[in-house]
């Protein structure tokens, strides 16, 4: 299947709105899903974006409702206070009817020497603990389940959690 | 104990690359430290920052045995969820031994949250070792969630040969 992997615009924004519904319904939490293709335009296409996106592109074959915007991945840059700048892969998603063409190892590649040109040492990303062909894809790519080998686990502060903290902040 | 906490400026990252290693010897990773001094003031003080740095310090007459004044940091930086938007993550947060259990952790967190909020950020987020027991509770006890064992999100990470394997065209 011939596909195209390019650096998103603000005009396919749209698209991988709707794509990332597509994906939290797959992760059984579509109810979290807070933002628009509005926000994407505004954070990622500023002067200092929150994030970079690639879409991947099937130009001669269009999917069952007509679009030829199949794929996605987002990513933004990190840093780690012991090995310097990374790159934290936020989604990567190929819609169902696409996958095995290669495309999500296409887009997976492409963030990778996106992150290498920029010096970065590592590339990271979180995956269900369910969901198994793709914590088996990442493995194969190289990735260490570092929550299994170190016990790292994600902590989160939101909502109102989050308000409460803020309000505790000193007073400058 | 009297404290202030401020933004870091470059004439920290000494004392920051200093609190880097004590907290990594706390996490038993002091052999993965490979960043320095050099690196901190180039990557967080350039013209397009890879990290921003606030820093707890406290007056002299309460200064460490070997002169220290700032002791307590915390490094953050903008990230994105595709979900919520806009979202501040915590890469480290360290107060030194004998200054723990005055409200200085607490302090800096808050302070944190308190940036990510005025910048429109939605979450906070950060990693934390299972077995680092008295971290785990002093963030729970802040309110928050642990949602690798909440909702089983773990933790992946590629570098070296892989990634170096990954990024060939």
């Amino acid at each position: 299947m011939n596909f195209k992997i390019r650096a998103a615009t603000k005009e396919d924004c749209k698209e991988i709105s709707r794509m990332i519904l597509e994906l939290a319904v797959f992760e059984k939490m579509p109810d979290q899903v807070k933002i628009s293709h509005e926000e994407l335009e505004r954070d990622g296409f500023c002067q200092n974006p929150f994030f970079e996106c690639l879409v991947a592109e099937v130009p001669e074959e269009k999917s069952k409702e007509g679009f030829t915007v199949v794929g996605y991945a987002m990513y933004y840059y990190t840093y780690s206070t012991w090995r310097g700048r990374s790159v934290f892969l936020e989604d990567l998603y190929v819609m169902p009817e696409f996958r095995g063409n290669g495309i999500g190892k296409g887009l997976l590649s492409k963030v990778a020497e996106v992150g290498k040109k920029k010096e970065c040492v590592r590339l990271q990303l979180s995956v269900l603990d369910w969901n198994t062909p793709a914590r088996d894809f990442y493995a194969a790519q190289g990735a260490q389940d570092l929550t299994d080998s170190e016990g790292w686990h994600f902590i989160r502060f939101d909502n109102q959690n989050l308000d409460n903290l803020a309000n505790e902040a000193p007073k400058d | 104990m009297d404290f202030s906490i401020r933004a870091a400026t470059v004439e920290d990252c000494k004392d920051i690359a200093r609190m880097v290693k004590e907290l990594a010897e706390y996490e038993k990773c002091t052999h993965l430290v490979k960043t320095t001094q050099k690196d901190l003031e180039q990557d967080g003080f350039s013209k397009n920052p890879s990290f921003h740095g606030i820093i707890a310090e406290v007056p002299e007459q309460h200064r460490t045995k070997d002169g220290h004044t700032k002791i307590g940091y915390s490094l953050y930086f903008y990230s994105y969820s595709s979900w919520s938007g806009r979202d501040i993550y915590m890469e480290d947060l360290y107060v030194m031994s004998e200054f723990r259990g005055k409200g200085i952790g607490k302090a800096l967190m808050s302070k944190v949250a308190q940036l990510g909020l005025a910048a429109g950020c939605g979450q906070l987020d950060f990693l934390v070792l299972d077995w680092n027991k008295s971290s785990l509770d002093f963030y729970l006890n802040q309110g928050c969630t642990d949602v690798t064992t909440d909702i089983g999100y773990h933790y992946m990470s590629c570098k070296e040969e892989a990634l170096e394997h990954l990024a060939q065209p």
